[in-house]
């Protein structure tokens, strides 16, 4: 028999379910009360051949497993709305709760296996003072809703909760999947985070970072470069932009990315419906398990949606994390819409996570007694009193255990949720962080140094002597019409006058102009009549890089002191 | 000793011990009485428990900024337990009525701890004290309570066009099932 035809049993459930909805007999969708729906439909509706198709099919294991086969594959494309992955997993795992799928071998993977990695959330039990058993296992599931079912909502299903809180915890997701916590997390990343090159370009771009450190170190303080410093300069200002280039490609690939990834995810989030489990059937009253379901909503958004966080290096890196700890992690702290983190009453909470050794990971509230040092107190505390129980029960001291240390707990503070999965997808790298404030460093540098370094490379034209003439004999002024003076200087050569170098600068007595001074002081040796007319000032090239002033290179101007004597007078 | 017997002397011999060991016969005065429903039987209880049932209200604000997932309205229920009575509300995730057969399920809120494996359902009408039928509900193994009972004639009728998601024209009384 065809796989199609062995299983049309369950199509003829699927759409009496379907219809008993749209004809508002049964509550909940087809999706969402799968397990009721199928319990009704094989007690009063399946016909005695269907039952027997079913019992077949229950019959062997190989049928069994071929017909979970078919519903995660063939069914799943064909029934459940908008490319949901989790959604054929939770139709199992609700089928497996009821007959006759509760006795198939084939499903009993998805009897125990737990929907998620595992966020668990700190709720007291009441007059608990921290015990293990407080913290409880938060699981959510992201359905896709029928079209006649307004989406956007959340849901708990075996416990009960101020609807305000659950829907903060949604609404904290959204933001910082599309919002202003995607900013902050992406804010964040680009300050201290590790970047998406692979190991190569990394080390190819450190390696151009420190060579612009150490061009712009020997341009400052080391020797004279002479016909070097063009080429050098070239050098350095072509491989800051290179690196600049490639850093700015690398980060603005990796914001669009993420927030088209988050943008998609925030968008699903708004349609389907979010249904919250946690074990206890408690009434939960404040708000602190708030933070851990937002981070179980997104855990849940990615088992849902695996693929629209592919082309996100920051997205998959964090859900990655999020799902492949063995270690299980718990929060608390209440969340606002905004997705900040609020305090909460910390110790008891610390307290039953010292007690429970699964817990790896302890993400709070930034507050004052949410310490890492707190909480290894109270670790050390219960510790020490088990071992005296354990003493005084067997009469024997307890072995030291040298691996004690690694099951402490780490807590980690959060400001807000963006922290959170800042911590968790490692998004926080010292070494990225040295080399972003060093690039950053560097980088102030030579935005500084770029318009010496531009005139290096493309030279100022030589500048013509235009008057004004000094007013005063004792003075000779070289007035010149260029517009960077700081890279000229003005020699005197004479017989007469003691020769001298002056700077080029703009002078504000009048008459205004830029020019260089220089004070006119007659040469001692009187053998003949000295001709104070004689003599040729020179008008060289002087670079300089900020602080530091090159040796001059060519001359690119030559004037008689005839000429610079007489010019405005005549 | 003779250790061989005939079977059907063993069998005999078997009713005749059951037969000596059974209760006596319930008189016909104690057989009317069992027949009679529970709230002829306690009038007072069953007083007592309506006025609590009309004391659980069920408001709706309709300032909601979307429609809330279950749609439906929650039917008011009283869990009347050995010594302990609760005011509960049961969603009502199925209804239909077809050839004089009502085919419900429900859910209470919050679930019972521990859960009855069977529940006696008394449907109590909305617009006065006065209990409708009773009907025996089943556990289904994803929490719900799946009630399939034959209606009177005149409530088949009335319940024909009721949908789930309307206000539901009954109360619950859910009691623990008494042993058959």
């Amino acid at each position: 028999m065809g796989t199609a035809l062995r299983f049309v049993w369950f199509w003829t459930f699927w759409h009496w379910s379907k219809e008993s909805f749209r004809a508002e007999m049964l509550l909940r969708g087809p999706l969402n009360g799968v397990a009721g729906n199928w319990d009704e439909w094989f007690h009063h509706e399946a016909c005695a051949e269907e039952q027997a198709a079913i019992a077949e099919v229950g019959g062997s294991e190989r049928a069994q497993r071929d017909f979970v086969q078919w519903l995660l594959h063939t069914w799943a494309t064909e029934a459940v709305p908008g490319d949901n992955s989790e959604a054929p997993v939770f139709v199992l795992r609700e089928l497996a709760r009821v007959a006759p799928f509760d006795r198939w071998s084939a499903l009993l993977d998805f009897r125990t296996r737990p929907a998620s990695a595992g966020i668990c959330a700190i709720v007291l039990a009441e007059e608990s003072a921290g015990k293990s058993t407080d913290l409880r296992r938060v699981d959510a599931v992201v359905l896709p809703v029928e079209p006649s079912v307004i989406g956007g909502t959340i849901a708990a299903d075996d416990f009960q909760v101020e609807m305000a809180d659950l829907n903060a915890s949604r609404q904290a997701v959204v933001t910082v999947l599309s919002g202003s916590g995607l900013a902050r997390l992406l804010a964040r990343w680009v300050a201290l985070g590790p970047r998406a090159y692979s190991r190569w370009l990394a080390v190819i771009l450190n390696i151009g970072w420190f060579a612009v450190a150490g061009l712009l170190a020997y341009l400052l303080f080391g020797p004279e470069p002479g016909s070097w410093l063009p080429p050098l300069s070239a050098t350095l200002v072509a491989l800051w932009i290179t690196l600049m280039f490639v850093s700015a490609v690398g980060l603005g690939t990796q914001i669009r990315a993420a927030w088209q990834t988050g943008k998609k995810l925030a968008a699903h989030l708004e349609q389907d419906e979010i249904r919250m489990t946690m074990p206890g059937q408690l009434a939960l009253k404040g708000g602190s398990a708030g933070f851990a379901f937002s981070l179980s909503v997104l855990s849940a958004i990615h088992r849902a949606y695996p693929h629209a966080a592919k082309r996100s290096w920051l997205w998959q890196r964090f859900f990655a994390r999020l799902d492949s700890s063995n270690r299980s992690r718990a929060a608390t702290g209440v969340i606002t819409p905004d997705g900040r983190v609020r305090p909460v009453l910390i110790e008891p909470k610390l307290r039953a996570c010292a007690e429970q050794n699964d817990v790896g990971e302890i993400f709070a509230p930034k507050q004052r007694d949410a310490s890492q040092r707190k909480l290894d107190q109270i670790h050390t505390t219960l510790r020490t009193a088990e071992a005296a129980r354990n003493q005084s029960s067997s009469g024997v001291a307890p072995s030291p255990g040298y691996a004690a240390e690694s099951h402490r707990p780490r807590i980690h503070r959060c400001q807000h949720l963006a922290d959170a999965i800042a911590k968790i997808g490692a998004l926080s790298s010292p070494w990225q962080a040295g080399m972003n404030a060093a690039a950053l460093a560097l980088s102030g540098v030579m935005l500084a140094a770029l318009p010496d370094l531009g005139c290096i490379l493309l030279p100022p034209p030589p500048p013509a002597a235009v008057a004004p003439s000094s007013p005063s004999p004792y003075f000779l002024w070289v007035s010149l019409d260029t517009k960077r003076p700081d890279f000229f200087q003005v020699v005197l050569e004479s017989q007469a006058w003691v020769n001298r170098r002056a700077d080029v600068a703009p002078r504000n007595s009048t008459p205004a102009s830029v020019r260089a001074e220089i004070r006119l002081v007659r040469a001692t040796r009187f053998n003949e009549k000295p001709n104070f007319e004689e003599g040729t000032v020179w008008i060289e090239r002087r670079p300089r890089l900020l602080l530091r002033e090159y040796a001059p290179t060519e001359r690119v101007g030559r004037y008689s002191l005839r000429y610079l004597f007489r010019l405005g007078y005549e | 000793m003779k250790t061989e017997l005939p079977i059907e002397r063993v069998l005999a011999w078997r009713v005749a011990q059951a037969e000596a060991d059974a209760p006596p016969a319930p008189r016909a005065a104690r057989l009317l009485e069992l027949s009679r429903a529970w709230w002829e039987r306690w009038p007072e209880s069953f007083e007592r428990l309506v006025t609590q049932l009309g004391s659980i209200r069920v408001n709706y604000g309709h300032a909601m900024v979307a429609e809330p997932r279950g749609r439906g309205y929650p039917v008011p229920a009283i869990v009347a337990r050995t010594n302990v009575e609760i005011g509960s509300l049961a969603e009502i995730l199925y209804f239909n009525v077809a050839s004089a057969r009502l085919r419900l399920r429900f859910q209470v809120q919050p679930p019972l701890d521990p859960a009855e494996p069977q529940l006696e359902v008394t449907f109590i009408a909305v617009d006065g004290p006065r209990p409708l039928f009773v009907a025996p509900a089943v556990l289904a193994p994803s929490g719900e309570y799946r009630v399939d009972a034959e209606l009177p004639e005149a409530l088949a009728r009335a319940w024909a066009e009721i949908k789930v998601t309307d206000r539901m024209p009954f109360r619950f009384v859910l009691r623990e099932a008494t042993p058959p």
